[in-house]
């Protein structure tokens, strides 16, 4: 049970990571991201039945979802439209997109395929004991994301993006063209929603149009635990880190609700009210923070 | 403030602890707990009539088999990605034998659980769907009960009651079962020698619409066991009495109370007890290999619906024998069961 909860907590992070960049970084709240991540899972699931090289399917899925954040930028960008609905129409065309991609069908198994986690497993098997091989592999991909991730928020583009989330009219004085960095942003995050997807797809042994059902919410609910863990960070790579781990605690959450539902009377329909009660609670509990930290920020300065 | 700052992170270190506590004691108590008596697990895609009818039937056959079981009933909300949490989760508890009720939750659990035997329910195409190699017999540790339904012989029955040219057929592009289904219905009519006129839904609210689209062009429409659409029962029917169409479907269950001329198909609670025997025998020691998968298509299986006032509005006359073969007639507004 533990090791499933840390992988499911790492396969998602990944996506996690995609919905921080929208939500934190950017400013941009973006719900592409439930059209983006059953996409990866379908280029990877398709790539994987006529045999490619199964890395680069991955990079195929992530080149998928980089498109469909392009377009929700280019609909914002350039026909005056709200970021929320932006993002709400490119997840709606991306279900025919979705279903176009499986070949007309609703899900493909993939099931006694060789995919890249059957690979690792057997390139493993040797060196880690057979429940723990998953862990390993997606800790280390996880990680390897993050800090790739860290690396590009150093960079001038990087940070000029983390600056247009905070002020864009700073940005724009710089002389640096908000549209693009939004387009590269968007299309970087929901590239990584993509990734996850793919890997969902090989962890759950099938693609199915109805993967991206809730999964922003599954990923604003992390992003929020995870800052919920640290109060106030400006160092990017705490903050991915946080995000990692804020998808961990989720999905345990979850998984305890699943588990020790029972004893409060709870049945598993009610999952969705724990989700939405979650978000409302770390809202409340962020806020309260603030205040306090307000409070404490005006005695200081009587003094 | 860096005071401030060391405490934080003692705070955060402290959730950390607290949240990690539980797990690691809960995974112990599941590891250190040996299964004493049978435990089921059964995991469907989401609560809906036709699904918690499998579930039922299940729990009615074993208790009347006198198989004291255990259930885990989890469900995942129309959720496919916590059908691997389910997965998971009948894992650590070591569950003797796992249901998956809907192709998604059935594939998740052939996925996971490699040496527990798994038993499909409600599965239209198990081979399709990955879960058997062949109809013939199970997989490793794989078998159970598909719901496809005689399409060929319900668009003849309805062949018996008019004589049609087109039929239309709605149906849901996001679920598997459905679009297996279409491509069933769309071969029984090139066989048949009929224009076959299609359309899909994503949800139930765009059921109206789909059917108010084609109902010009047929003679009479087709329903298939798709949840989405028999769920949007009352809107098909409508539109179809209006414009003076027939329907046949599948689901005798939801044909029931609207004004549908005839509806073949099965019970899905008797399905779920037909799924129930299967676990029955794989308990008592059969391989689920040597079981092949399971049609519903023995006449006690099988529901026929027809409605006689339906047929009068629509100046139709349906023949004696189908009316005799029937075990459920609508007349004058009455339902009788035979």
């Amino acid at each position: 049970m533990i090791e499933g909860i840390f992988v499911e907590g790492l396969i998602y992070g990944i996506m996690v990571l995609g919905v921080f960049i929208t939500f934190r970084v950017l400013d941009f709240p973006d719900l592409t991201v439930d059209g983006s991540f059953p996409l990866g899972a379908a280029l990877m699931a398709q790539c994987i039945l006529m045999g490619m090289n199964l890395w680069l399917a991955l990079l195929i899925a992530f080149a998928g979802g980089v498109a469909a954040g392009v377009v929700t930028s280019l609909i914002h960008n350039h026909l005056k439209v709200p970021n929320l609905l932006a993002g709400i129409l490119t997840m709606t065309m991306l279900y025919s997109v979705n279903i176009r991609i499986l070949g007309n069908r609703a899900n493909v198994p993939l099931l006694n395929q060789e995919t890249i986690l059957t690979k690792v497993s057997g390139l493993l098997a040797d060196i880690v004991p057979e429940e723990y091989v998953l862990l390993v592999f997606f800790l280390g991909v996880t990680l390897v994301i993050k800090v790739l991730l860290d690396l590009f928020f150093r960079t001038d583009l990087g940070l000029t993006i983390g600056a247009m989330g905070n002020n864009e009219q700073m940005v724009i004085s710089q002389g640096v063209n908000p549209k693009t960095l939004k387009s590269i942003g968007l299309g970087l995050s929901n590239g990584l929603v993509a990734v996850s997807g793919a890997f969902a797809a090989q962890y759950l042994g099938f693609a199915d149009v109805g993967l991206g059902q809730g999964i922003i919410i599954s990923g604003l609910a992390s992003v929020m635990i995870g800052e919920f863990l640290i109060l106030k960070s400006n160092r990017i790579s705490v903050l991915t880190l946080c995000a990692i781990l804020g998808s961990i605690c989720f999905y345990a959450v979850m998984y305890l609700g699943r588990y020790y539902g029972y004893l409060v009377k709870m049945t598993p329909n009610d999952l969705n009210l724990i989700k939405g009660l979650l978000i409302i609670l770390l809202l409340v509990a962020t806020q309260s923070k603030k205040l306090k930290k307000a409070a404490f920020r005006s005695v200081v300065k009587h003094d | 403030m860096r005071f401030r700052r060391c405490l934080v992170r003692n705070k955060t270190c402290l959730v950390m602890v607290l949240l990690a506590v539980p797990l690691l004691l809960a995974s112990m108590a599941f590891a250190a707990e040996p299964p004493k008596k049978v435990l089921i697990g059964i995991s469907k895609i989401v609560s809906h009539p036709a699904l918690d009818g499998v579930e039922k039937g299940i729990q009615d056959e074993l208790a009347a088999l006198r198989i004291n079981a255990q259930y885990d009933l989890q469900n995942a909300n129309g959720d496919a990605n916590t059908a691997a949490s389910i997965a998971n989760k009948f894992q650590s508890e070591k569950v003797t034998l796992a249901v998956g009720i809907a192709t998604p939750t059935a594939q998740s659990l052939v996925n996971t659980l490699k040496t527990t035997p798994v038993v499909f329910s409600a599965v239209t195409d198990p081979v399709k769907a990955g879960l058997v190699r062949s109809l013939k017999k199970g997989g490793r540790n794989v078998t159970g009960v598909s719901d496809m339904t005689p399409v060929k012989q319900q668009i003849e029955l309805l062949l018996r009651i008019k004589k049609i040219k087109r039929l239309g057929h709605i149906y849901t592009s996001s679920e598997e079962n459905a679009v297996v289904l279409a491509g069933i219905v769309k071969q029984a009519c090139k066989e048949l020698g009929i224009e076959y006129v299609e359309t899909t839904v994503s949800k139930s609210s765009e059921v109206k619409q789909a059917v108010q689209a084609i109902i010009r062009r047929v003679d009479a429409l087709y329903i298939s066991t798709d949840n989405t659409v028999v769920s949007a029962m009352s809107a098909v029917a409508d539109v179809a009495m209006k414009s003076r169409v027939p329907i046949m479907s599948a689901d005798p269950t939801s044909a029931a109370g609207h004004p549908v001329l005839a509806a073949w198909g099965f019970d899905y609670y008797k399905m779920g007890r037909v799924t129930g025997r299967m676990i029955a025998e794989i308990l008592k020691g059969k391989k689920p290999e040597q079981m092949p998968t399971r049609f519903m298509t023995s006449t006690s299986d099988i529901d026929l619906l027809v409605n006689l006032d339906v047929a009068r509005k629509l100046g139709l006359t349906i023949p004696k024998d189908i009316v005799k073969n029937a075990n459920k007639v609508v007349q004058n507004g009455k339902l009788t069961s035979k």
